[in-house]
């Protein structure tokens, strides 16, 4: 699975941009993989990718060891692709068919799953999520939708840990989790989710007490203490987006390999 | 010091009944709480000190749900027709769980918070958010990620939090519960703090009183949802006289000697992500033997106990257990050992035990009754009560106690040192992670502090060392006399 991917403070690249300007470059990577027919853009996507992590100060072993799974998972899925699509000219034929159509079809597809998932996890790397609330609370977006993102990556690393003492718990109690047969998974999903469910149900009292003991949702409005305002690290990003655009709609027009 | 422009509160024979429950945790309760005073509430687990707290902010009902009768007036007016939100420009609790209360993912956002939903302007904000740091001791930590604090920091921010809000009524929900003695201190300075500026009605739930006399407070005791005793001025003698201050004299007879020790931790080291928790720790535990494990909160108790039990490798270094593999392990959250429908099969999860059995050990947690209810339905006293018994029902030579007194009272506190003791004479070694330090003094046989340094022997020497090197919260002299 993906390991531990979270946001954390930086001032490199990336982090030193407005988090409005990190969801723009998101939705550039997003509109060029699924746009853009041509698998060369896509690489070329990847590869930037790869940098924007460099630049913004992330190690990239780290980065390929966090996301090794979904790196895995992009072969399979060429692999798939490469040996299930028989239209094309033939290049191997040893009991099975590799032909130039499927080799295509694979990188297009392993491409466009490894820059979805690795543009998301750089952006959640680099973009501080209280400052994004707070932006997506600058465009006028109700706040009581904003603080929904803040408050679901709160519990992201509550639930990891939560899941981690109640397996924890069993292995102590010396209770078999293990999944053999419908009644085994039943018996699992009721040791494991039944204790997660009842943390994750008093944390959330808790922090609804927090929240309105400390007014959330009195007033329609609520001030924004800090402001974000567009600098010149926002425009090179906003930049970058329009090139992304670009290029994918040329790719699109002149059907580049 | 009196409260110019504070806030009365009045309650009129106030009950409350959960949808849930059959008995009221709350039954007639009337108080009249003024201006600029504290007020200390306390009684044993269960008594409704926290329904108390919840319904004064209307959060019972309106986000508990539970039946009320009677009437809350905030200077005079009911808070029926009002808003949570409303009475919080007005009250402000702060929680016993430090790491649940918190919202935002930054320190300065978490103290803005409050601020921002009043809509005040950003030079407000600001102002309010720097002033709360400084009264909170904490403007060092305004850049910090929340998720990096302490216990004792996240409470401080917390009551930062509050405060910020410029409420005129603090209350203070077991604030400490949680907390390493050293981070406990602080809570109770900035509370003695806020007493002395005048500005705040404070009212405190506090199993821990001795500490809280310097600040001249009335007492209000609670039991079984009524009010039983009150005091408009207490002193130690008070306390001791209506039970709520407890000597622990525990007697340790001598061990028999033993050839093979039940656990040897040889040279361990661990730590979590290049920052090491302890190197080279070494000990012995003895057949019968009681070690209290203390230290600040982060210093790696728990984590030593996880390692124990196998649940972790060390770094380096090797443990050795003597005797059954199993180990009988509580938690410091019982609902994350709970796993079955009622009492009766969750024992069972263990190993089957007779009727008598059950019974028995059940009166003697003081859950008789409850063999067929559903354990996540107890309160969390009573889980940590029923998760203990269940690891003593294993039988093992090794328990692994992870602070197994908090939201206990004196006589549930009892229970559990007769269970030790008795576990003791059959030749248990036993661990206990516990903040409550005049107990653990009294209790164990010896200690082992971690935290920057390491201290490990005999309870007198590691005290007399943890003195000397400035520690005295870590001491029970601290707890027992210099604050009183």
């Amino acid at each position: 699975m993906i390991a531990k991917v979270s946001y954390h403070k930086g001032y490199a690249g990336l982090h030193r941009v407005t988090p409005m300007a990190n969801v723009l470059l998101l939705v550039g990577f997003l509109v060029a993989v699924l746009v853009s027919p041509s698998i060369l853009v896509k690489l070329g996507v990847f590869l930037l990718v790869i940098g924007l992590l460099v630049i913004s100060g992330e190690r990239v072993g780290s980065f390929l060891s966090k996301t090794r799974f979904v790196l895995l998972f992009g072969v399979v899925l060429f692999i798939a692709q490469a040996f299930s699509i028989r239209e094309g000219t033939v290049l191997l034929s040893r009991g099975f068919v590799v032909t130039d159509c499927g080799l295509l079809a694979g990188a297009q597809m392993a491409f466009r799953f490894l820059v979805i998932f690795s543009s998301s996890i750089l952006f959640v790397l680099v973009t501080d999520p209280d400052r994004l609330a707070h932006s997506i609370e600058q465009i006028g977006i109700p706040y009581r939708y904003s603080f929904v993102l803040v408050l679901s990556l709160r519990f992201v690393p509550f639930f990891r840990k939560e899941y981690r003492t109640v397996r924890d718990a069993q292995q102590v109690r010396g209770i078999n989790t293990s999944i053999h047969g419908f009644g085994g998974l039943l018996r699992s999903i009721r040791y494991t989710l039944f204790p997660l469910l009842v943390s994750g149900l008093m944390r959330v009292d808790s922090i609804a007490i927090s929240m309105k003991g400390r007014c959330f949702g009195l007033y329609a409005k609520r001030t924004i203490a800090y402001k974000e305002h567009w600098q010149r690290a926002d425009w090179a990003v906003l930049f970058l987006f329009c090139l992304l655009l670009a290029t994918s709609a040329l790719a699109r027009k002149y059907a580049w390999l | 010091m009196s409260c110019v422009n504070g806030t009365r509160i009045t309650v009129n024979s106030l009950s409350v009944r959960y949808a849930d429950r059959e008995e009221s945790a709350l039954c007639g309760v009337s108080e009249q709480i003024d201006p600029g005073e504290v007020l200390v509430v306390s009684g044993p687990s269960g008594c409704g000190k926290s329904t108390l707290c919840k319904a004064l902010c209307k959060f019972i009902p309106e986000m508990i749900p539970a039946h009320v009768e009677g009437e809350i007036l905030i200077d005079g007016l009911s808070i029926r027709d009002i808003r949570s939100q409303q009475i919080a420009t007005q009250l402000g609790l702060v929680q016993q769980d430090p790491d649940s209360q918190i919202c935002t993912l930054n320190v300065w956002q978490e103290v803005a918070f409050g601020p921002e939903n009043l809509c005040l302007s950003r030079e407000e904000v600001s102002a309010r958010v720097e002033e709360c740091l400084s009264t909170a001791g904490i403007s060092h930590l305004a850049d910090r990620e929340t998720t990096t604090l302490s216990g004792g920091e996240k409470q401080r921010v917390a009551i930062a939090s509050i405060l910020a809000m410029r409420p005129s009524v603090v209350l203070l929900d077991e604030p400490t519960a949680n907390l390493d003695p050293q981070g406990a201190k602080a809570i109770f300075e900035i509370m003695d703090d806020l007493r002395k500026k005048g500005k705040y009605t404070l009212i405190v739930v506090e199993h821990r009183l001795t500490p809280l006399l310097q600040m001249h407070p009335r007492l209000l005791l609670l039991s079984g949802g009524k009010v039983v005793a009150r005091r408009s001025s207490v002193c130690h003698k008070d306390l001791e006289a209506l039970g709520l201050r407890a000597d622990w004299d525990i007697s340790l007879p001598l061990l028999p000697r033993a050839r093979r020790a039940t656990l040897f931790v040889d040279a361990v080291s661990f730590g979590y992500e290049g920052t090491p928790l302890f190197e080279d720790l070494s000990f012995k535990l003895w057949p019968g033997e009681i070690l209290g494990i203390i230290g600040p909160n982060g210093s790696g108790k728990t984590t030593l106990l996880r390692l124990i039990a196998e649940l972790e490798k060390p770094a380096s270094g090797r443990i050795v257990r003597d005797g059954d593999p199993g180990v009988g392990f509580i938690f410091q959250q019982p609902h994350q050992q709970i796993f079955e429908r009622t009492v009766r099969r969750e024992f069972e999860v263990d190993g089957s035990i007779g009727r008598k059995d059950l019974h028995c050990v059940l009166e003697g947690a003081r859950l008789a009754g409850l063999e067929n209810a559903p354990p996540l339905s107890l309160s969390l006293g009573e889980q940590r009560r029923l998760t203990f018994a269940i690891a003593l029902s294993r039988n093992s030579s090794l328990l692994l106690l992870d602070e197994p007194f908090i939201g206990q009272d004196a006589k549930n506190v009892s229970w559990i040192i007769s269970q030790l003791l008795a576990a003791r004479r059959h030749g248990t070694a036993t661990l206990v992670v516990s903040h409550d330090i005049p107990l653990v003094a009294s209790l164990c046989d010896r200690l082992l502090y971690l935290g920057e340094r390491t201290f490990f022997g005999e309870k007198d020497e590691v005290l007399s060392q943890l003195r000397e090197a400035g520690k005295r919260a870590f001491t029970p002299t601290y707890w027992e006399q210099e604050q009183a």
